[in-house]
């Protein structure tokens, strides 16, 4: 434990975070962008979290090669973990954790635009609600997007479903082919384990207006280690539009969820053990 | 900017208000042929000139279809909405000035063949709601009283003149304008006045976007919209801007306080009387419009009209006093 808030004292993010802060404040002098994302905040939130993102869930990166080097892409990741973490370990990952850092918006489900302090803080820190026209603007803008297709099913699961991915939802599909950007398939190791699954809370999440409300028997996340596959962007078919049929599309979504699959598959063999893992 | 040159008897509804003045001025100044006459329901406070006449008059009155009959005007802006902040304003007489008054002035436009109407809506319509995504188009669908029936009156107006519009295409030409907050140190409406006072409670655990523009630019805009076709168009900044980031470039202080306690706060500081219900549920959600129409009609950049410019704008003249 010592060694640990010794290392929070003294750790920095790497250079690649000073190079995305200067990104970031050249893009918005003002500190500000139209979605909310607040600079200051962006700053402070990613130092404060920077220990916790390398030497608690030891983040590790793989296929970083892969990424487009220029222009907008649509990331699309399993989601897990009872709480969307994973959102947040990706967006550092992004923005420190690669040699080419950028700045990923999440988009994020509306519920979360209804509850207090969540909302607040998702914006500040680049989250954007969850919604085709929000999408299509941010692309527009060359911002990349991170999408969960799963939606909360995918982090709402029982323990019996850790690693199986649930139906993958196809608007990310029809986004990204309004856009004609390329789509990374993105699979996230370890978050799973954070929170051990107890039980749905179904009434009381129903009381509260949220879509779910999994019981868990920590409020701290376990100290899981965790591993980032990027994949090879998947290859937009040239032949279709964004309406075309559901069919047509499903094939395509079905390919993607397949391939993070595969990735999901290679992680689960490379894991790191629980506690004894050294941070990257 | 070039001033139509078919259009010279120009009639403001609402021409005492800060914006309509502003917009006069701007007019009387820089198109010398152009001759105006601003109406309002309050008491001029301003003197005649040869191209700038101001007179009292109820809208819904006969002596109303005599002005029109006998000025015949080329164009008429409709800036006359009764803003819910006005004191004792009853939903009725709310209802009776911008819905039925509004229908009144197109059916007058339509019968004395004005050429062009220009109204003023507001962003309003759309309502501040958790799921509005960003940069809602003009086809969005206007929710605001489905939330608050208090908003009732100026959705109805808003869709009342679209109806019209569609339904009298070929007779006339209808511009309706859904303005963002509009703000200037001489505008007396809820934004303004929530901005400029300092220590006002400002929600920490909702970050809604506003978009501001100043009522000189909005004059400005309004000059230019005789230029565009038929049609509802949002008017806005291309960027927006969090409440605290819009304090901050004031130069106001302000209190972070979570958003159930805004209203308590509000009422206890005794200025509840000037923020109408609704407002909370704009200071909790965003509602941030697409300008994009208006500026790829008119061929303006994003970075001619940022709300940041307006802020500033409004500094400089809450400092001129």
């Amino acid at each position: 434990m010592k060694n640990f808030l010794d290392k929070w004292g003294k750790a920095k993010p790497n250079p690649q975070f000073d190079q995305a802060m200067k990104e970031l404040r050249s893009r918005y002098p003002e500190g500000e962008d139209p979605w909310g994302l607040n600079i200051k905040w962006v700053d402070r939130w990613f130092r404060l979290l920077w220990p916790l993102y390398r030497h608690y869930f030891k983040v590790r990166v793989f296929g970083e090669e892969h990424l487009p080097t220029k222009g907008a892409y649509v990331l699309v990741a399993n989601h897990s973990g009872q709480v969307a973490i994973d959102g947040l370990l990706i967006g550092m990952a992004f923005f420190s954790g690669i040699k080419k850092p950028r700045v990923i918006r999440p988009m994020v489900d509306r519920f979360v635009f209804k509850t207090p302090f969540a909302a607040s803080i998702l914006t500040s820190l680049g989250g954007v609600l969850g919604d085709r026209h929000n999408c299509q603007m941010l692309l527009k803008k060359g911002e990349s997007v991170l999408v969960f297709p799963e939606g909360v099913a995918g982090i709402a699961k029982d323990s019996s479903d850790y690693y199986q991915l649930k139906e993958f939802s196809s608007g990310f599909f029809r986004m990204a082919l309004v856009a004609g950007v390329p789509i990374v398939p993105l699979s996230v190791v370890g978050c799973e384990e954070f929170y051990p699954f107890v039980r749905h809370l179904r009434g009381l999440a129903k009381a509260l207006g949220l879509p779910a409300l999994p019981l868990s028997a920590n409020l701290w996340p376990l100290p899981s280690p965790v591993d980032i596959y990027i994949g090879k962007p998947y290859e937009l078919p040239a032949t279709l539009g964004a309406d075309a049929l559901d069919g047509e599309v499903e094939e395509h979504v079905a390919a993607i969820a397949k391939e993070i699959e595969k990735m999901l598959q290679k992680g689960l063999k490379n894991r790191r053990p629980f506690l004894l893992a050294k941070s990257p | 900017m070039a001033w139509p040159a078919q259009f010279e008897k120009v009639l403001v509804i609402g021409a005492y208000g800060a914006l309509a003045q502003a917009f006069m001025d701007f007019v009387a100044s820089t198109h010398h042929h152009v001759s105006l006459l601003g109406v309002d329901t309050r008491q001029p406070q301003r003197e005649n000139t040869d191209r700038l006449r101001w007179q009292k008059i109820k809208y819904n009155r006969s002596h109303f279809e005599k002005l029109f009959r006998n000025d015949r005007f080329d164009v008429v802006f409709h800036l006359g909405r009764m803003s819910h902040t006005v004191p004792k304003a009853h939903l009725r007489e709310l209802y009776d000035i911008n819905v039925l008054g509004t229908q009144r002035v197109l059916e007058l436009a339509r019968r004395f063949h004005v050429k062009k109407t220009v109204i003023m809506s507001t962003y309003h319509v759309y309502g501040a709601m958790p799921d509005n995504p960003h940069y809602l188009l003009e086809t969005h669908p206007l929710r605001a009283s489905a939330k608050d029936p208090l908003l009732r009156d100026i959705v109805e107006m808003d869709q009342g003149v679209s109806s019209f519009m569609w339904h009298y295409r070929d007779e006339m030409d209808v511009v309706l304008l859904r303005p963002c907050n509009i703000i200037g140190s001489d505008i007396r409406n809820v934004m303004t006045s929530y901005l400029i006072r300092p220590y006002m409670p400002v929600a920490m655990d909702f970050k809604p976007m506003f978009q501001f523009i100043h009522k000189d630019d909005f004059a400005k805009l309004l000059a230019k919209s005789l230029s565009l076709p038929s049609g509802a168009y949002n008017v806005a900044s291309g960027d927006s801007i969090s409440m605290m980031k819009a304090k901050e470039i004031l130069g106001l202080p302000f209190c972070p306080a979570p958003m159930m306690a805004l209203d308590p706060l509000l009422r206890l500081m005794d200025i509840k009387s000037f923020i109408p219900a609704y407002f909370l549920d704009y200071l909790r959600y965003s509602c941030v419009i697409s300008p994009e129409s208006l500026f790829s009609e008119l061929k303006l950049s994003s970075s001619q009209l940022t709300s940041y410019e307006a802020l500033r704008k409004l500094k400089a003249g809450l400092k001129d006093g």
